[in-house]
């Protein structure tokens, strides 16, 4: 029994160290097409197109980026799944594309119809409100629906719509959800007055810093860096959080050693403190985060299945 | 610091920038060289058929970026170019409208009407100038709007329209374009209606596609450029072919536009303009400070009015609309310039967009950082430096700037473009239809976006044969995404009430609007023609 432990943990550390014998050779036999499922020019195609300039003069490799925006990723993914898998494509979404968007879009496809490259970085989501309004907490704002206030919650997904739907059902009041495309739309949304308070990933720090926003909660299994107080969802009742990287994909059944080459280049540039774009990562959206390879195949797969929980926890 | 100092450090901040060479000792700033190119290249770029600002920002946008990097001494350079290119477009458009019958924007539709027949008369060089003139003096006018009124006009309009007003006022602006361009009202819904459909189709809130009929090509929808050039630019084309066809069998051969009259825009000719140039600067500023309705309805608000006030006050041997009339073309071109300037009031304001030009200066200040448009902006610090209000300064420097560009040398720049009526038709039509295929494969990197810009073009192509004015159908395509967006945010924020655009006057009012601009343009129609 023994013997065959040692036996296996052998096979796999030999399987691992081609692996990664492999992906020190191993060079994509083309030009790379990039898939961006980020509209052009915000803070997630910078990051993109910043990963793509880092790898081209680090690596000598050479990418094609391309937008592919629209449904939550979704539309990315599609495309994507018609590309070759040996390197040549790669996208970059957030976790939820490959999770909840991808399992409520009706698509044949699954997240294990990917093969994960490497997270690159977190974001800081948390409910945002104006400081003028006076809420120091969600709470103050659940006080305030409870006393019959009506209040305008804007999300930026339909998966954040989920989790407010269970945060009304935790808290016994009703919250007028405006959907928006994206954080930033969110955020404008509330400086117009549009909406009393609402999801934002990241573009809120500067308003926070200025004392114009305030932080009422963190989506996140972990408080936010900015507002440690603020209480995460957990706090108020509900079981699910909106954790979330951004990462770059492949197409299916990519080699293991075209997985692990990208996914340790990308991982590479980063966590690399003099490349431009992690500079940028630590800005925005509060410092790197890496899973690669057969790790970030788990995870992703992970946040598929739980897609379908919430979905449950949603219809009960 | 007061109020001076800020303008003054802004002023400074612009003129004494970086370095980038010297004239006799006098350093000359990056920002003014970077301001003078964008703006070249926003004219050579606006005179292009199939091309226009946005596109130019867009390619120039990673490229500035990657150059000067993202450090808060990038801003403006950065941004100055961005404005020169939308200015210098703004300007620019008017060209190949003119001389080609083929606008590259849809507010440039408007200018088509009086331009390109003056370009048939020989006038082609005069319909530049007041083109220009028009449109520099609109420019202008709204910038001065800008400068003194950014810091509170924005706010005070948005406080005042809600999500229902937004969704009503979209409203009115489709119901209103529908009205008055074109043959008549239920043309006008025709092609309202056709954009609406197009537009709907791939896109909504599910993560599943609509009406795509299960194929993959219509999933991600029709993108716009296809949708704008194929109707507008290709359906020209395909009308001009089928015309030039026509007359050589009829006489056997082709004609040319040869110049005739006076080219020159006197004292005389512009004081007959003024009127209608300052009450299109008026509603294009007007409307250009709404956040998210864009130039279009400018343009044809401007027309209209211009209009009706030609057909009271005309001598009998003017022109009318839509004939050839030099108050035409003066009367689109402040309306849709003018809407540039007011524009930056809801961006640097509120954060804002209002156009596609507005949304790349939003996308460059935030991928720099250092300045995020919005509330905070417009904050007069006296204790410390507000370091976002001096770069605010510097911009309006800059626009103003631009301003002096575009009276100097861009009359003569763009007017040098006029050179291009000389190329004949047969040769001038095929290459419109090769560059603006070039343009949509440019920004659509798939080859399906070609057909569907032919599909539109067909489309585009019929409808002028019909009478139908393409302009709805653009507009409606442009805005259908918004008011899908706008109509459902405001419903399930008034607690899911059926009668949402009911629910406070301004809304109400805006929707008696919309429903009565039909049917007063249908009756007054009816009874000219019992008349």
């Amino acid at each position: 029994m023994k013997h065959t432990f040692k036996m296996l943990v052998g096979a796999f550390a030999l399987t691992m160290m081609t692996a990664e014998a492999l992906a020190a050779n191993w060079s994509p036999p083309g030009p790379i097409k990039m898939l961006i499922a980020f509209r052009a020019g915000g803070g997630a195609d910078t990051q993109a197109r910043l990963i793509a300039e880092a790898l081209e003069s680090k690596m000598g490799w050479k990418f094609i980026p391309e937008q592919v925006t629209g449904k939550g990723g979704v539309n990315m993914l599609n495309a994507l799944s018609k590309q070759p898998n040996d390197g040549t494509a790669i996208g970059m979404a957030v976790t939820e594309s490959l999770g909840y968007n991808l399992a409520t879009s009706k698509s044949r496809l699954k997240a294990s119809d990917f093969t994960g490259l490497s997270t690159t970085a977190g974001f800081q989501l948390g409910i945002i409100g104006r400081t003028k309004d006076g809420w120091k907490s969600m709470r103050d704002v659940i006080a305030a629906a409870k006393a019959g206030k009506q209040i305008r919650l804007g999300t930026m997904s339909p998966r954040l719509a989920d989790l407010t739907y269970l945060l009304e059902k935790a808290n016994g009041v009703k919250f007028n959800i405006v959907s928006y495309r994206g954080g930033i739309a969110v955020l404008n949304a509330i400086n117009a007055g549009d909406v009393d308070v609402g999801y934002v990933a990241g573009p809120q720090a500067k308003g926070v810093k200025a004392g114009d926003l305030v932080e009422l909660a963190s989506a996140l299994s972990k408080p936010l860096n900015a507002t440690p107080s603020a209480p995460k969802l957990s706090d108020l009742g509900v079981n699910f959080n909106a954790d979330g990287q951004f990462v770059f994909v492949g197409p299916g059944g990519m080699p293991a050693a075209a997985q692990a080459a990208l996914g340790n280049a990308i991982a590479g540039v980063v966590n690399d403190p003099n490349q431009k774009v992690a500079k940028i990562i630590k800005r925005i959206f509060g410092g790197a985060i890496t899973i690669k390879g057969k790790k970030l195949d788990a995870h992703l797969q992970q946040g598929y299945d739980d897609a379908g929980k919430l979905a449950k926890a949603v219809s009960q | 610091m007061g109020v001076g100092d800020y303008i003054l450090q802004g002023i400074l901040a612009f003129f004494l920038g970086s370095e980038l060479f010297s004239i006799f000792g006098i350093p000359v700033s990056i920002n003014i060289a970077m301001v003078l190119a964008g703006f070249l290249l926003g004219i050579m770029v606006g005179a292009t058929p199939g091309l226009a600002g946005p596109v130019a920002m867009a390619i120039s946008l990673p490229l500035l970026l990657s150059s000067f990097g993202y450090h808060a001494s990038a801003l403006l350079p950065v941004l100055g170019f961005l404005i020169g290119i939308m200015k210098g477009a703004t300007v620019g458009g008017a060209v190949p409208a003119i001389l080609f019958n083929t606008p590259g924007t849809p507010d440039a539709y408007m200018t088509t009407l009086d331009g390109f027949p003056m370009a048939q008369k020989g006038q082609a060089k005069k319909a530049l100038r007041i083109a220009h003139f028009s449109s520099a003096s609109g420019d202008t006018f709204s910038d001065l709007v800008l400068f003194v009124c950014a810091p509170f006009l924005a706010i005070i309009i948005e406080a005042h329209l809600d999500l229902p007003e937004k969704t009503a006022l979209l409203i009115l602006s489709l119901s209103f374009i529908a009205a008055v361009i074109g043959g008549s009202p239920a043309k006008g819904l025709i092609s309202t209606g056709l954009g609406l459909l197009a537009v709907f189709i791939g896109t909504g809130e599910d993560f599943y596609p609509r009406l795509s009929l299960g194929t993959d090509q219509l999933a991600r929808g029709f993108p716009i450029t296809t949708a704008v050039l194929g109707v507008l630019i290709l359906g020209a084309v395909f009308e001009g072919i089928d015309n030039l066809l026509r007359e050589k069998r009829e006489t056997g051969s082709f004609s040319a536009v040869r110049e005739s009259g006076d080219q020159g825009l006197h004292w005389r000719d512009i004081r007959r303009l003024m009127p209608y140039i300052s009450r299109s600067a008026l509603i294009g500023t007007a409307i250009g400070a709404l956040p998210g309705i864009g130039s279009t309805l400018a343009a044809t608000l401007g027309y209209t009015v211009g209009k009706s006030r030609h057909q009271k006050r005309k001598s009998p041997d003017d022109l009318d609309f839509g004939a050839g009339a030099p108050q035409g073309i003066a009367a689109t071109e402040a309306a849709n310039s003018s809407v540039s300037g007011a524009n930056l009031i809801p961006v640097l304001s509120l954060g804002i967009p209002g156009n596609a030009a507005a949304v790349f200066l939003i996308l460059a200040a935030e991928s720099i950082g250092g300045f995020v448009p919005g509330p905070a902006v417009f904050k007069f610090t006296t204790d410390t430096v507000n370091p976002e209000l001096v770069i605010a300064f510097g911009l309006f420097t800059a626009m103003a700037f631009a301003n002096v560009l575009n009276w100097t040398i861009g009359g003569l720049f763009m007017r040098t473009m006029g050179i291009m009526i000389r190329i004949p038709k047969q040769m001038l039509l095929p290459s419109v239809l090769l560059l603006t295929l070039t343009a949509i494969y440019i920004q659509e990197t798939r080859l399906e976006a070609i057909w569907f810009a032919l599909g539109f073009g067909v489309l585009g192509y019929a409808m002028r044969k019909l009478e139908i004015s393409p302009l709805p159908f653009v507009i409606a395509f442009i805005l259908g995404d918004k008011l899908e967006l706008s109509a459902r945010r405001a419903f399930s924020a008034s607690g899911n009430d059926p009668f949402f655009l009911f629910s406070t006057p301004i809304a109400t009012i805006l929707m008696l609007l919309a429903i009565g601009v039909l049917v007063y343009t249908a009756r007054k129609r009816r009874l000219e023609a019992s008349a």
